[in-house]
């Protein structure tokens, strides 16, 4: 098989970069339900990230896309092809593992060619794809080298250009960035979000990391125990989150939540007294709510000015703003101040936002109450 | 060119399979499985046919044995018990009057040579592993030289053994101190693991024969300890390697940690190490224990009649004027093989989980 | 360090005595031995004088078929030579090992052109490395094929495991009669079979080539298993990343097996191989009991050649045939170990 018969058409390749689509999917392993009734649809030449917290399901979904595991229901569509029960190697989908998975017995070249090698591609037109593909992620000075030879970042490098050299319709990554130390990580990222711009493959991304989510993605879908929570634009997800774990789970430090009751028009916790809009008081059953805001749109004010009173537990200066820790009642809330500003350890302060900027979940779904604070 | 283009699979969305191609990851194709499980089922009827015609052979009369093949029992012959009566009766015209002896035997010399081997062999694999040793190769080179002086003078010039033991030593230390100065090249634990193993090379029948001397001249011979001792040794250096690999798995933190909470080595050995090591521990057991159990070679030289172990009375019934009494044979095979299988299956969930890998990739 | 001192007593010790013995002569007397220094003699005995047909075997005037194997030997040794030396990694140490080595293979080389190929029989040393090269090459494969179908996606695998894992529990002198029974062809269970084959009356013990082979197969039943269960460990540890990534690389479950899976576990295999040809050199129980050598010497090997020597209280020729034997074993395997398993380790490692 020739080169251009494996590549199908030599870049531009986003030409044909394919739709991705998952349809009710489920999974099973033994009793365990992992994913449940998963629908995802990824356009052609998307980055989407698939963001969860471990045993969130979302590495099985990943897993089930490239074949290696296989759906107790449901489908998988390459474009207009079902796949469901096409053998990996048929489906015309390329995969960088979390260990990078690098043949450890075979040259950064070997590796790199193993796909167009099983696939019987001439050798002298095996090498000029090789030299392309490691061209691309700037490892060609390393060829000869082997995998136990190479940095963290080289290796992954490597998995990468093994991915790339045979242009499939879409690639698929398992955290691939977890196992580099934080400074590569960053530099990788972009990276990759640049290579992944260029080649306008299809892009399906596995992470933990919502800093990674929120960067790469064109669109993130955020999992929790096995079900697909929202859906959305990186911005979508942050401002709009659909339910509790969604808002927790984007923006670091994560959302501060504060339990209490919504009863005639206010939300009340301890020492918490925060005026409610009607549809938020008719929408939360029972009463039981959550209260939440971003530390970052808060501030710390004089004690009486803000909306409640707090006492300072702990402020932490970490370069770019100081991180205060603040009690009220059973709750540690944290809010995001000027880097310039300090204050006192246990001296008593209030805290203040901009009251549209807060959320309301209902404490027993979850979910998010639409226009609660006004 | 098994490749199906993924263009050939668009519309229908099936993809044209050979018969050996799983439908799916984790699957065996139609034609795998039928290769797979032919093999498997040919290969356990060739293992299990030769156990399975002992015992069948054990319960047959002479007359089912002699009369030709006869497969299954209370179709083609009488199973009867005949043979296994044999086993306790002690009575002179029995052909298994002596088996009880050397049974008893075997059960000593395998498991207190075993119980030494492991006992022994683990403190020196931990010590190898965790300690360093750099003797100077020089001193050893003496060492030897020395060893080789005092069995000549013992072996041709007719020295007393005692007076050479003694000069010998004497003349060691004395050159040991003297020219230890000249000695450069010191050898690592690497190299004295590695001549350990190369011990098992070796074949036995080339130091068996002045083992043999050496405890007829001490008048240990064809007793339990000159077997012991000699078992003991022989499986030293498998105890020493594979329990070595085990010891340098265990992390070494685990082990500063209690010496920090004020746990001495000992306690550190017995508390921290042996438990961690516990599996290897337990199949470097087993191995031994089989290994001295089946052990033919040495016992055939170092026991006569006394200390005579299993093999060597197994071996012993062939022939006879009678011939050879395959249904008696049968049953003492049976009874060697049970207590290993036994303890085997005891063990088996250690030993499958590659518990010997680790050593063999050294 | 208790054990490096016991080892070296009952070792190094033994390996003096050993030696001593070997280079004279010993005649038993009431009470004692008479020890008489005699040189090389008991060697020059085995390889030139009264014993050589039975150590070497007996010699014939070599056939063409003979020369043309000596020559394909010593033109593949030369080669093999020469392109180390024209190599840049050439060291004395290692051009003297592998002088040792060529020098002995061409030896054996030679024995074999000299006996097999020229249509006499070898003695124990043709017998033993006969056991050891064939055996233990028959041993691999099956041992690595049935590691391999164990490896599979099967149900009762731990079933298949124990089962055949079995054998090298059994005494070896228990094989050895075992087999005997089977291979009866008057009474044993397949003597319908071997009348249907008009072999009825066939002894296999009274065939060189039958015999041999038949010493083989029951070595083969105890110690494939042992073979079985490392390299299906190793198979086992292969990382599942790996095989997954050479999945979605598009590789063939036999593409993924050549190109992934045994790269993986070479240095195993050859260590597992050095492990069982160590052992295979020291084979005696089942020719002892199965064939007691027989017929003539050719299923001796060269441990149960020191044995009856032994027996028959020729305590110097028993020890001047268990040097040559470890002569041989310690040249070959040490070879091996340099130049096989060490490489692999050092490409896989």
């Amino acid at each position: 098989m020739s080169l251009a018969e494996v590549q199908r058409g030599t870049p531009p390749a986003n030409k044909r970069a394919q739709a991705l689509s998952i349809r009710g999917l489920n999974k099973w392993f033994g009793s365990n339900h992992v994913v449940k009734d998963l629908n995802i649809d990824v356009a052609p030449g998307e980055f989407l990230v698939l963001l969860g917290p471990s045993g969130c399901g979302k590495t099985t979904g990943l897993r089930i896309i490239a074949g290696l595991e296989i759906a107790d229901s449901g489908g998988v569509f390459l474009g207009d092809t079902d796949v469901t029960q096409v053998l990996p190697k048929y489906r015309d989908i390329a995969m960088v593992f979390q260990s990078y998975a690098l043949y450890p017995h075979k040259t950064v070249a070997e590796n790199i060619g193993f796909p167009l090698k099983v696939r019987k591609v001439a050798p002298a037109e095996r090498d000029a794809a090789v030299r392309d593909a490691a061209a691309q992620v700037h490892m060609e000075e390393l060829l000869e080298r082997y995998p136990r030879q190479l940095s963290g970042g080289q290796r992954q490098r490597v998995a990468l250009a093994r991915a790339i050299v045979r242009r499939p319709s879409a690639f698929l990554m398992d955290e691939p960035l977890s196992n580099l130390d934080a400074k590569l990580r960053g530099y990788m990222r972009a990276e990759l979000k640049h290579m992944q711009h260029e080649l306008g493959v299809t892009t399906v991304y596995v992470t933990h990391d919502q800093v990674e989510a929120m960067t790469l993605a064109h669109r993130v879908a955020i999992m929790d125990g096995g079900v697909l929570q929202q859906i959305g634009s990186p911005r979508e997800v942050y401002d709009n989150p659909a339910n509790r774990f969604v808002a927790g789970f984007m923006g670091s430090p994560p959302m501060n939540f504060v339990e209490g009751e919504v009863s005639s028009g206010r939300f009340e916790s301890h020492g918490v007294s925060l005026p409610v809009a009607a549809n938020g008081n008719s929408a939360v059953a029972g009463g039981r709510a959550v209260m939440g805001f971003r530390p970052e749109d808060a501030e710390i004010v004089a004690p009486g000015t803000g909306l409640f009173d707090a006492t300072v537990y702990a402020a932490e200066l970490t370069g770019d703003v100081t991180l205060v820790t603040v009690n009220v009642g059973e709750e540690s809330l944290s809010v995001k101040m000027p880097k310039e500003y300090d204050v006192d350890f246990d001296s008593t302060v209030a805290v203040r936002f901009p009251l549209e900027r807060g959320f309301l979940f209902d404490a027993g779904s979850g979910q998010r109450v639409d226009g609660a604070f006004v | 060119m098994t490749l199906a283009s993924p263009n050939a699979a668009a519309g229908n969305g099936t993809v044209r399979r050979g018969f050996f191609e799983p439908s799916r990851i984790g699957e065996l194709s139609p034609g795998g499985k039928l290769v797979v499980y032919s093999i498997l089922l040919i290969w356990s009827a060739f293992v299990l046919f030769p156990l399975y015609w002992i015992v069948i052979t054990s319960f047959k009369l002479p007359i089912s044995v002699n009369s030709g093949p006869a497969y299954i029992p209370w179709v083609d012959f009488m199973p009867s018990l005949h043979a296994w009566r044999d086993l306790f009766d002690t009575s002179p015209q029995s052909p298994l009057a002596e088996t009880l002896k050397p049974y008893r035997n075997s059960v000593i010399v395998a498991s207190f040579s075993t119980l030494l081997c492991v006992l022994v062999g683990s403190m020196a694999a931990y010590a190898l592993a965790r300690m360093e040793y750099k003797p100077k190769f020089g001193t050893i080179l003496l060492f030897v030289l020395i060893l080789i002086g005092m069995v000549v003078l013992v072996g041709v010039g007719g020295v007393d053994w005692r007076i050479a033991v003694a000069v010998g030593l004497a003349l060691f230390v004395l050159l040991a101190r003297a020219l230890s100065r000249y000695f450069k090249r010191r050898i690592g634990n690497g190299d004295i693991l590695f001549w350990m193993i190369s011990q098992r090379i070796l074949p036995p029948v080339v130091t068996v024969v002045p083992i043999y001397m050496m405890f007829q001249s001490v008048q240990l011979l064809d007793t339990h300890l000159a077997l012991i001792l000699t078992y003991t040794v022989v499986n030293l250096p498998i105890v020493v390697w594979l329990m070595h690999d085990f010891f340098a798995g265990i992390p070494i933190d685990l082990e500063e940690s209690a010496e920090l909470d004020g746990a001495s080595k000992l306690t550190v050995f017995y508390e921290i190490v042996l438990p961690l090591a516990r599996a290897g521990l337990a199949a470097t057991t087993l191995l031994v224990l089989i290994l001295s159990w089946n052990e033919y070679v040495l016992a055939l030289f170092l026991s006569t009649t006394n200390a005579q172990t299993m093999p060597i009375l197994v071996a012993a019934m062939n022939g006879g004027e009678k011939g050879i009494l395959w249904w008696s044979m049968c049953v003492v095979i049976i009874i060697m093989i049970i207590p290993v299988i036994l303890m085997a299956l005891l063990l088996q969930r250690f030993i499958s989980k590659g518990v010997l890998l680790g050593a063999v990739k050294g | 360090m208790p054990a490096v001192i016991m080892i070296l007593i009952f070792s190094i010790f033994p390996l003096i005595v050993s030696l001593i013995l070997a280079l004279s002569r010993t005649r038993l007397r009431s009470g004692g031995y008479q020890i008489r220094y005699v040189g090389l003699q008991n060697f020059e005995k085995q390889l030139f004088g009264s014993e050589q047909f039975h150590f070497l075997g007996t010699f014939k005037t070599v056939s063409a078929v003979g020369w043309l194997v000596a020559a394909t030997a010593a033109a593949l040794l030369i080669w093999w030579m020469y392109s180390y030396i024209r190599g840049n990694n050439l060291t004395v140490l290692g051009l003297i090992g592998r002088l040792i080595t060529a020098s002995l293979l061409f030896g054996l080389a030679m024995l074999f052109a000299a006996t097999l190929f020229s249509g006499t029989q070898f003695g124990t040393l043709g017998v033993t490395l006969f056991y050891v090269i064939v055996g233990c090459s028959v041993q691999f494969v099956i041992g690595l094929g049935l590691a391999f179908v164990c490896s599979q996606p099967i149900r009762g695998r731990s079933f298949f495991r124990v089962v055949f894992f079995l054998p090298l529990m059994v005494t070896p002198i228990g094989i050895g009669f075992g087999f005997r029974m089977l291979a009866d062809t008057t009474k044993g269970p397949f003597s319908p079979l071997w009348k249907l084959v008009g072999l009825g009356d066939f002894a296999w013990a009274s065939d060189p080539w039958a015999a041999r082979v038949f010493i083989i197969i029951g070595d083969s039943w105890q110690w494939i298993p042992f073979i079985f269960v490392i390299l299906l460990a190793a198979l086992e540890n292969v990382p599942r990343d790996l095989v997954e990534a050479g999945h979605v690389d598009g590789a063939s479950n036999w593409q993924i097996f050549r190109e992934i899976t045994w790269p993986q576990i070479v240095p195993v295999a050859a260590t597992v191989m050095l492990i069982r040809v160590i052992e295979a050199f020291k084979l005696v129980d089942l020719p002892n009991i199965m064939t007691s050598g027989g017929p003539g010497i050719a299923t001796e090997s060269m441990t149960l050649h020191a044995f009856f020597a032994w027996r028959a209280l020729d305590f110097s020729q028993s020890a001047a045939v268990s040097y040559l034997l470890l002569f041989v074993t310690v040249v070959l395997c040490v070879s091996y170990f340099n130049l096989i398993v060490l490489r692999r380790r050092a490409v896989h490692g």
